[in-house]
């Protein structure tokens, strides 16, 4: 008991600041007393713990010292590139939108009508082919499936071109295993 | 062809009017052909104009119902849409609330209820 007492009774004297120390200091050369004798204060086992936990840490700290500086990072380069950040992803809390908007460029609106003038004849007999009027913000891929949906056929290449009033012409060569003539009647062109 | 009403279209589910929507759509598709070829004369050619005025009805129905559920569905809910909010004007709703306007310092308070205004009348 006797020389655990003593290196708290150094360690405290060491550290001046702390009171709280030299309260326990004075602490602990009470019980010294009474060990010898019965008058003085008994101090609880909690208390006796408390003030051991602090000395120790005063002590701790006195041994590696107070840690004003960090530990800084050499810069080798004279650049300074901004580091990686955390990015988190959105969680919002509500949609934006209530009701996604919805397509208003669907395969019903992409083929308008289908061209029945003599020059769109000629290509359904000759060149198996189909010519359509179709929407104007409509590109190759989009009809092609659009086509393809309509009328279940398979397109092997499309021409498009922008009439004089503005209206998007579309030539539809139909693959060989399609008959435009066929493909004509069952829409109604013929 | 049958006038096709509102109140028809609301009793129906969701996927029977997207049906519709689609078969009304695939007519017109066959209406405006027949346009084009010259066929079916006059009967044909005001159909279209039914059957777009049909198509309108059923996607009105259909967006309405929608609209209904969601605002039912976001009801009392602290964050809705944006477009489920009150639309009011920009600057109204950058106003502060009426809450936010009565808040008032303690010292205010209890000046105004230790001293209200009071209002005197002579007797005759």
């Amino acid at each position: 008991m006797a020389p655990k007492k003593d290196t708290k009774e150094t360690s405290a004297t060491t550290k001046t600041k702390d009171t709280a120390v030299t309260a326990s200091a004075k602490k602990t050369t009470k019980p010294a007393g009474s060990a010898t004798t019965t008058t003085t204060k008994v101090v609880t086992k909690e208390r006796k713990e408390k003030v051991q936990t602090k000395a120790l840490k005063a002590k701790q700290r006195v041994v590696r010292g107070n840690k004003l500086t960090r530990n800084r990072k050499i810069h080798l380069k004279p650049t300074f590139r901004r580091p990686f950040t955390l990015r988190l992803q959105r969680q919002p809390k509500y949609p934006r939108r209530s009701v996604p908007k919805r397509n208003r460029l669907d395969h019903f609106a992409i083929v308008k009508y289908p061209l029945t003038t003599e020059s769109a004849m000629k290509k359904i007999e000759d060149n198996n082919t189909l010519v359509f009027i179709v929407n104007i913000r409509a590109n190759k891929p989009m009809i092609k499936q659009a086509v393809k949906k309509m009328y279940d056929v398979e397109a092997e290449k499309i021409n498009t071109l922008i009439r004089p009033d503005g209206e998007k012409k579309a030539y539809v060569r139909l693959k060989a295993d399609h008959d435009a003539l066929d493909v004509a009647n069952r829409i109604g062109i013929i | 062809m049958t006038r096709i009403k509102c109140s028809k279209l609301r009793g129906k589910k969701p996927d029977e009017l997207q049906k519709q929507l689609t078969e009304l759509r695939q007519e017109l598709n066959t209406l405006r052909v027949g346009k084009v070829t010259g066929s079916g004369g006059a009967q044909k050619l005001g159909k279209i104009r039914n059957v777009r005025k049909s198509i309108a009805r059923v996607l009105i129905v259909t967006h309405q119902t929608t609209k209904e559920n969601l605002r039912s569905l976001y009801h009392g809910k602290k964050y809705k849409p944006k477009d489920l909010r009150q639309r009011k004007t920009r600057a109204i709703r950058r106003l502060l609330t009426p809450k936010e306007k009565s808040i008032r310092l303690k010292k205010v308070q209890r000046q105004q209820w230790a001293f209200p205004q009071r209002t005197y009348a002579v007797k005759a």
